[in-house]
């Protein structure tokens, strides 16, 4: 009886041991994951690497220092300089090395969050004299719809203010090609936290979303640099140091990717007026969004780098 | 009778060496074991210093502090392991450790763990080496021309370990001759250590009422000697003076040329080729060459 208590508790502990990820070795190895090293706000991409080397279970840190020259703070939990650029005072402002996975900021540090398969990492040195926290963003695009947030797959569902529109329909089509599965409905502000949001709409009919609000509030509030005006007819778009450097107008387009409270990102497509809205539903693709915190659009349909 | 942790004059090369060379000597140890980093040149060294002391004729007190720098040297490798997250080869999973993050254990902050345990047990057997092997006394005559009352206090401090050990022993000893024994565990050493406190500071009253009506407050520094007392160098002054300057210049060359190279982060790079081979050779020669000479030893 005793013995086979015992039996039963040791199989118990190894069960729950390596259910909680526990074991000897290195474990198995994510797949196809992607690493992207830029600096600037995406703006110089230093390093990136489609295949990069991983062996066994790998965090975001091992997996940095296991493919570039890697200089740490506090026992490997902060990163202090890659490949050879480093973090400290640059034109007067504070910049250091920040990282997101699947276009979403970690709310851990980098030594404890696990790389599964398909991530997306991407470390960014950049200014963060406006905002040290920039929750989402666009430039892992199709992630993080395709892989989700931390290893896990959540519903995706597009709010439109016009369901029937040609700007959620594209939206809707270019997610599906990826093979998500995305549901649609009008838009319905509320906090969501474990449903990835794409807003689609001319701005004044997304501002009652709390999400939303936050970026017409600017950087500090949703980490995103480009700023429309309480009516919608404008768009200013933000350099690193939070001042306006050009406004744009009729035709604006703007996607960006924000999150509010403890709600799953929420991605935002609108514009100055039917045509920006439009020109935004059709940039909405990999090329367009690589490597870009977030990206505005010109009534000439240029796609601008936000921050510029 | 339990053998004195404390200096004696043996009969041994570093014991008649004049104290300030053989201080000297054992700074340039704990400077080769603070710049080193290569396991095998530390490994080296620490054997190097172990043969010394056996030389000196207390390599078994030596030896015996080994069990010591062990009670150091495991949280040392145990916390570096659990702690470290600069490592790539990992070998344990400890899953998600809540507010530690994720417990990955790897080889490199074992290793490395490892390396400062070991740099840190060297400094241990180092400094009791010098604690049997150096005159304190003679090191403190030597101060006292800087600061007399410092070097007095620091003499008297130094006087009172070991009479603070011998009262420790005989109030074990009267324990023991008690009816019902001495009391066992935790609680007998509580009550012993509680004695020899109170017994030390009833002593340091003494000590300083005595200091006191001897105007210590009023001691002037100490007159240097005069030139022909000085005592001349000695074969062994030499010999270890001469130690203490190649030991320094080959953990600086290990360092500089790279021969003694360690890199523990984010993957081990331990050099170990004929060059660090050599060097680790050549530590051991200048650390043990000294205590070769038996000429002229005896107290």
């Amino acid at each position: 009886m005793r013995r086979a208590l015992r039996t039963a508790l040791v199989g118990t502990l190894t069960a729950a041991g390596l259910l909680a990820g526990c074991g000897l070795g290195p474990g198995s190895a994510p797949t196809g994951v992607r690493l992207t090293v830029s600096s600037e706000f995406g703006a110089r991409v230093l390093r990136q690497l489609s295949a990069p080397r991983v062996r066994g279970r790998e965090t975001v840190i091992s997996l940095l220092l296991r493919n570039n020259a890697v200089k740490t703070r506090y026992g490997g939990g902060f990163v202090q300089s890659i490949d050879g650029r480093a973090g400290g005072q640059s034109a007067g402002q504070p910049i250091d090395w920040f990282y997101y996975v699947n276009g979403v900021e970690a709310p851990k540090g980098a030594a404890d969050t696990v790389v599964h398969g398909g991530d997306r990492i991407w470390w960014d040195l950049h200014d963060w004299s406006q905002t040290q926290d920039i929750p989402a963003v666009v430039g892992s695009f199709p992630e993080p719809f395709v892989h989700g947030v931390a290893g896990k797959r959540l519903p995706v569902r597009v709010e439109c203010a016009d369901v029937q529109g040609e700007p959620c329909r594209t939206v809707t089509a270019r997610l599906r090609a990826f093979g998500v599965p995305a549901a649609i409905s009008t838009i319905a502000p509320g906090e969501e936290p474990s449903t990835l949001r794409v807003l689609v709409g001319p701005w004044p009919t997304l501002a009652g979303d709390p999400a939303a609000q936050g970026i017409g509030r600017g950087p500090a509030a949703s980490g995103v640099y480009a700023r429309p005006s309480a009516d919608g007819t404008t768009l200013s778009l933000l350099n690193a140091d939070g001042t306006v450097v050009r406004t744009l107008t009729a035709g604006a387009g703007l996607i960006a990717a924000t999150r509010y409270a403890q709600s799953a990102p929420v991605w935002v497509l609108t514009g100055t007026d039917s045509a920006g809205l439009a020109r935004a539903a059709k940039a909405f693709d990999p090329a367009t969004l690589r490597n870009r915190f977030a990206v505005a659009l010109a009534p000439s349909g240029e796609a601008l780098a936000v921050p510029r | 009778m339990r053998p004195a942790r404390f200096y004696r004059r043996l009969a041994s090369p570093l014991h008649a060496a004049r104290a300030g060379i053989g201080a000297l000597w054992v700074a340039s140890l704990c400077a080769a074991a603070l710049l080193l980093y290569n396991p095998l040149a530390l490994a080296a060294l620490a054997l190097a210093v172990l043969g010394a002391a056996a030389g000196a004729g207390v390599g078994r007190h030596v030896a015996g502090t080994l069990r010591t720098a062990l009670i150091v040297a495991l949280p040392i490798v145990l916390v570096n392991v659990l702690v470290t997250r600069d490592g790539l080869t990992v070998f344990a999973r400890l899953g998600d450790l809540g507010p530690f993050g994720q417990g990955d254990l790897t080889v490199e902050a074992l290793v490395y763990g490892a390396v400062i345990a070991l740099k840190v047990s060297t400094l241990i057997v180092i400094t009791t080496l010098a604690g049997l092997a150096v005159d304190p006394d003679e090191m403190l005559r030597g101060l006292r021309r800087l600061s007399f009352r410092s070097a007095l206090t620091a003499s008297l401090a130094t006087r009172m370990i070991p009479l603070l050990a011998a009262d420790a022993q005989r109030l074990d000893e009267a324990q023991r001759t008690r009816p019902d024994g001495a009391p066992g565990g935790a609680r007998g050493r509580l009550a012993l250590f509680g004695a020899v406190l109170g017994g030390s500071l009833d002593r340091a009253m003494d000590v300083a009422a005595t200091l006191e009506l001897r105007g210590f407050a009023h001691a002037t520094r100490a007159r240097p000697r005069l030139r022909g007392v000085r005592r001349p160098w000695s074969r062994h002054d030499l010999a270890f003076a001469v130690s203490a300057s190649v030991v320094v210049a080959l953990a600086l060359a290990g360092r500089l040329t790279g021969a003694a190279s360690f890199t523990a982060y984010p993957e081990l790079l331990v050099r170990l080729d004929a060059g660090t081979l050599a060097l680790c050779a050549a530590l051991a020669v200048a650390v043990l060459m000294p205590a070769c000479d038996r000429r002229g030893i005896e107290p």
